[in-house]
């Protein structure tokens, strides 16, 4: 086990890639806080899941776009356990819609979660990482829209493109504490979030524009989130990890 | 309350462990940045390492008042801090001897004032000496 007895917080944990990530931490031995929103059902069978399998975990709810969340949510997790070793931002929504109808609200919502709550996150393991324990790793998902764009998508695109700035700006601060802050970007993945799309195009997105022939599945990130937190991830900072099995190439396939 | 000599000890085992210097690189005179190579996340390393040293809290800017400065045109003229802004300093830190400064109070060689002996008399101050 990569991880044992460390102290892992995700958020956005109850679904989708969050929840691989969740399972994939405790599996590595990880002691895993995860935070949810709305999905208390998924949130306590991920509980139950992975403390029979001799894990140990806690879901905490909150919105992560709530400043006060981080601060309560972390506070919790020092008192149970007393450290921070991994935080993996996840949690992330979409407001798709095209740019002259959108609604100032679906961009401050997608704003405030997807980077706001980021940024509240850091901030709240921030002293602990940095200055009690002089370790720690961060770990924002991010998305490859922040670079390979689709129509209706500017509040996506801009929170992850700003994640992606955040995460380079904080990985230099940090540094000299041995605090590593990196991206992961994924690409078409089978979740939730992605299933208007696949429904859609998910067979000619799979068949014609990745390289790999198929879309994601939540466990491509989940491993490359432990490679990111567990040794062999000791010396990379401040880098965006693209896992699209390929997309972002922009290869048709013929 | 602790001597001068033992707060010294203290600072210095502070600095040693923010700093990742050696013992006897730490001498009174001893600048943050110019001598130890302080850089700014150093500062918030040690003022948190002195509050856990020596039971104080250390509000923000108090200790080491950076950026007090920053493009005001009442404390800096031409680069150099002006009689406003020395009043200020005085003010704002009146654990610090400012007469060197006074005689090149350039805004760069403010940093200079960070010294070992500063933090020594700062706690000093603090700690009801």
């Amino acid at each position: 086990m990569l991880l044992k007895d460390q102290v892992a917080l995700v958020t956005g944990g109850s679904r989708g890639i969050g929840k691989a990530i969740v399972q994939a931490l405790a599996r590595e031995g990880a002691k895993v806080a995860f935070v949810y929103r709305g999905s208390q059902q998924a949130a306590e069978e991920l509980e139950k899941e992975i403390t029979a399998a001799g894990g140990t975990t806690k879901a905490w709810q909150a919105d992560v776009s709530d400043p006060e969340a981080a601060k309560r949510v972390v506070g919790g997790v020092m008192a149970d356990w007393g450290r921070v070793d991994i935080l993996v931002n996840n949690a992330g929504v979409i407001r798709d819609g095209l740019f002259i109808r959108m609604d100032p609200e679906n961009w401050k919502t997608v704003l405030n979660t997807n980077l706001d709550g980021t940024f509240y996150f850091c901030r709240a393991v921030a002293e602990q990482m940095a200055l009690r324990q002089r370790s720690g790793r961060i770990i924002n998902v991010s998305s490859v829209a922040a670079d390979h764009v689709n129509a209706g998508q500017t509040n996506y695109a801009a929170s992850k493109g700003a994640v992606n700035a955040f995460t380079r700006a904080l990985a230099v601060e940090l540094g000299s504490r041995s605090v590593t802050v990196n991206a992961v970007a994924p690409g078409f993945i089978e979740t939730d979030m992605s299933e208007a799309v696949r429904n859609k195009a998910g067979d000619f997105i799979a068949k014609k524009l990745v390289p790999l022939r198929r879309l994601g599945k939540p466990e491509d990130i989940a491993g490359v989130v432990v490679f990111l937190a567990g040794p062999a991830g000791a010396y990379v900072t401040g880098q965006v990890i693209t896992v699209d099995g390929g997309l972002s190439l922009g290869a048709v396939t013929a | 309350m602790p001597t001068e000599q033992e707060i010294f000890e203290k600072v210095r085992t502070t600095l040693v462990d923010a700093l990742n210097v050696d013992d006897d690189e730490v001498k009174l005179q001893s600048r943050l940045r110019g001598d130890l190579n302080a850089e700014s996340i150093d500062f918030l390393d040690i003022v948190f390492r002195l509050e856990k040293q020596f039971g104080v809290k250390i509000p923000r800017e108090e200790l080491f008042p950076e950026s007090i400065f920053q493009g005001d045109p009442n404390f800096v003229t031409d680069g150099k801090v002006n009689e406003g802004g020395l009043k200020e300093l005085q003010e704002r830190m009146p654990f610090a001897d400012l007469s060197d400064f006074r005689k090149d109070p350039r805004l760069e060689k403010m940093e200079d004032l960070f010294t070992v002996e500063l933090i020594v008399n700062y706690l000093k101050k603090k700690l009801g000496g």
